[in-house]
């Protein structure tokens, strides 16, 4: 079977070719064009691209330019999302996996499904529905405390309650996701270190902090990884409920990315952007991945 | 042992919980069946005082400006094609480099492992350019495509392929099998549990992408339902809860009953993705 001659590596070869190819095409060019586009002044609607150097990328840098405030009020209130909704993500859903996993056996499965069934709906639906739920004067929630004549909430057009509400409807979409990844991890832990603990004496807390948390850690730090990059890249939820209002408070960073490429044609400019909030969140997940591995 | 008490408490609280997921679909259900007048008013009405099926008459008569169903068609097939190219390249590449005489073996592998961690942000404008430069917007082609390159699944099969033992395969090629008859005829059927589990995950990823298609197509009949339901949220729907919980609902009772069908393969998918 080890038959290294060149005909066998070429048809090894075509094993790989296909994938390969379509790798190159629509990940490899497009991650070097990018790079060249951002070098470039590059308006979409002339044809002429003058090169500029690192123009673009000095520009963001520039409090002169309205380049500056653009990248960094919207990196500002991703920023923000990312601190409303991570550490919510993550506890929750692991709250959620305990509790279903405290539930007698004939129960767990059918309150996972239910928790986990919002997952399969898509982000505009997820708009849809919380936009009315959350309306200021029919939303059901307004309309409830109304009733209990507690005052009504302006939920998606005053701060903080916008980012609030966001938060919510992120939770309530994704948050089933969390948790079976939680679940999964904690019928994973060893059956006998909580035997031992009992027999120590330790109660259903010390358990949770000695046992069960040292013992999930690497899927902690999955989960807070792929939530954090989640909520960098969130979009649809401020696009269809809050329109990056009230103001701009909510309009995130992708959200000026899209615009200065779209709205006003600088594509340059947008791709020194995209650049740049990549890199960002590629040093916050690699630091999240040292302080939870110095930890030890 | 649990008490009973807590073992009450509990389910209580699971309950609890429950109604917060479920309460926003039911309402979504109520506001369809009510008319724009009483979906305005105030009232807490779980049962519609006038049960009308007009919004859904009206969401699913195939105006032009609403071809729902068009698109719900649209996105299953963008999902399933988009899926069945991911698990072809992938399946194939992925044994390559497990088990075949591939030359720069390493070097790939590391490539292709090296690029999940880079950010979609950076080649989502260059890719809408690329496709732009081929006159290739607002096609199928640039609803299905871009996703193909993911790494994820290579890199989720390669992992299976490793362990998979070799005995079995070793036999065939001593029977004078191929390699591409082994592929076909031992490693693919083995791998089905996988390749089910890549299939579900890349689905529900191209199924409710929001972002890409929303920018790279622009006529009504090249929408997806995701895409299409937000127009019609910002646009001409806008004032008219009925019809948008209708359509809405049209959009998700057939994903919440695939879903509920399809779960326990996604969690048990999961599972074996090595999420830990």
């Amino acid at each position: 079977m080890r038959n290294t001659s060149w005909k066998s590596q070429l048809t090894s070869s075509l094993f790989v070719l296909p994938y390969l190819l379509l790798f190159v095409v629509f990940l490899l060019i497009p991650i070097v064009y990018g790079a060249w586009i951002s070098l470039h002044n590059w308006d979409l609607l002339n044809p002429v691209h003058e090169f500029v150097g690192l123009k673009n990328y000095t520009k963001i840098f520039n409090t002169d330019s309205y380049l500056n405030e653009l990248f960094f009020e919207g990196l500002k209130n991703t920023f923000q999302f990312v601190v409303y909704s991570v550490p919510l993500l993550v506890v929750v859903g692991l709250g959620l996996a305990l509790l279903v996993g405290a539930l007698p056996g004939k129960l767990k499965g059918f309150f996972r499904t239910v928790y986990f069934i919002p997952y399969s709906v898509s982000v505009s639906v997820v708009a849809i529905i919380w936009l009315w739920i959350l309306d200021t004067n029919s939303g059901l929630i307004n309309q409830y405390l109304q009733k209990l004549n507690l005052p009504l909430i302006p939920w998606l057009t005053d701060m903080p309650w916008a980012w609030i509400s966001l938060a919510i409807a992120t939770l309530w979409w994704t948050i089933g996701f969390n948790m079976v990844i939680f679940i999964n991890a904690l019928n994973d832990v060893s059956e006998e270190l909580y035997e031992a603990g009992s027999l120590d004496g330790a109660n259903r807390w010390q358990r949770f902090i000695h046992i069960t948390l040292p013992s999930i850690k690497p899927t902690m730090l999955f989960v807070v990884i792929t939530s954090t990059i989640a909520s960098f890249n969130i979009y649809g939820q401020p696009y269809l409920m809050t329109r990056g209002g009230p103001g701009t408070s909510t309009k995130v960073l992708l959200m000026n990315i899209v615009d200065e490429a779209f709205k006003q044609r600088q594509l340059g400019n947008a791709a020194a952007m995209s650049l740049l909030m990549a890199l960002i969140m590629i040093i916050i997940s690699i630091l999240q991945f040292r302080i939870t591995n110095r930890k030890e | 042992m649990q008490k009973k008490p807590f073992k009450i408490l509990i389910i209580i609280l699971a309950i609890i919980v429950g109604l917060i997921f479920i309460v926003p679909i039911l309402w979504m259900l109520a506001t369809s069946f009510k008319t724009d007048q009483e979906a305005f008013t105030a009232g807490l009405k779980w049962i519609p005082k006038v049960f009308t099926l007009e919004n859904y008459q009206y969401s699913l008569a195939g105006n032009t400006d609403t071809p729902v169903l068009h698109w719900m068609g649209n996105s299953l097939f963008v999902g399933i094609i988009g899926t069945l190219i991911v698990l072809v390249v992938d399946t194939l590449a992925a044994y390559g480099l497990a088990r075949l005489d591939v030359p720069f073996k390493k070097i790939l592998i590391s490539i292709f492992i090296g690029s999940m961690t880079i950010p979609w942000v950076i080649t989502f404008l260059p890719l809408y350019m690329e496709f732009n430069k081929f006159g290739l917007l607002d096609t199928y082609a640039v609803l299905i495509l871009p996703y193909s390159a993911n790494a994820f699944g290579v890199f989720l099969l390669y992992q299976y392929f490793r362990s998979f033992p070799k005995e079995l395969e070793e036999a065939a090629f001593l029977d004078g099998a191929n390699k591409w008859q082994v592929f076909v005829k031992i490693v693919l059927p083995s791998a089905r549990p996988v390749i089910w589990t890549l299939a579900i995950f890349t689905f529900m990823g191209i199924y409710n992408d929001f972002l890409w298609p929303l920018v790279t197509t622009n006529s009504p009949e090249m929408r997806t339902i995701t895409t299409g339901i937000a127009i019609m949220q910002q646009g001409s729907f806008v004032s008219s809860p009925g019809r948008l919980m209708a359509l809405t609902s049209i959009a998700t009772i057939p994903a919440v009953l695939l879903f509920i069908i399809g779960q326990r393969s996604f969690i048990k998918g999961v599972n074996q993705s090595g999420i830990k």
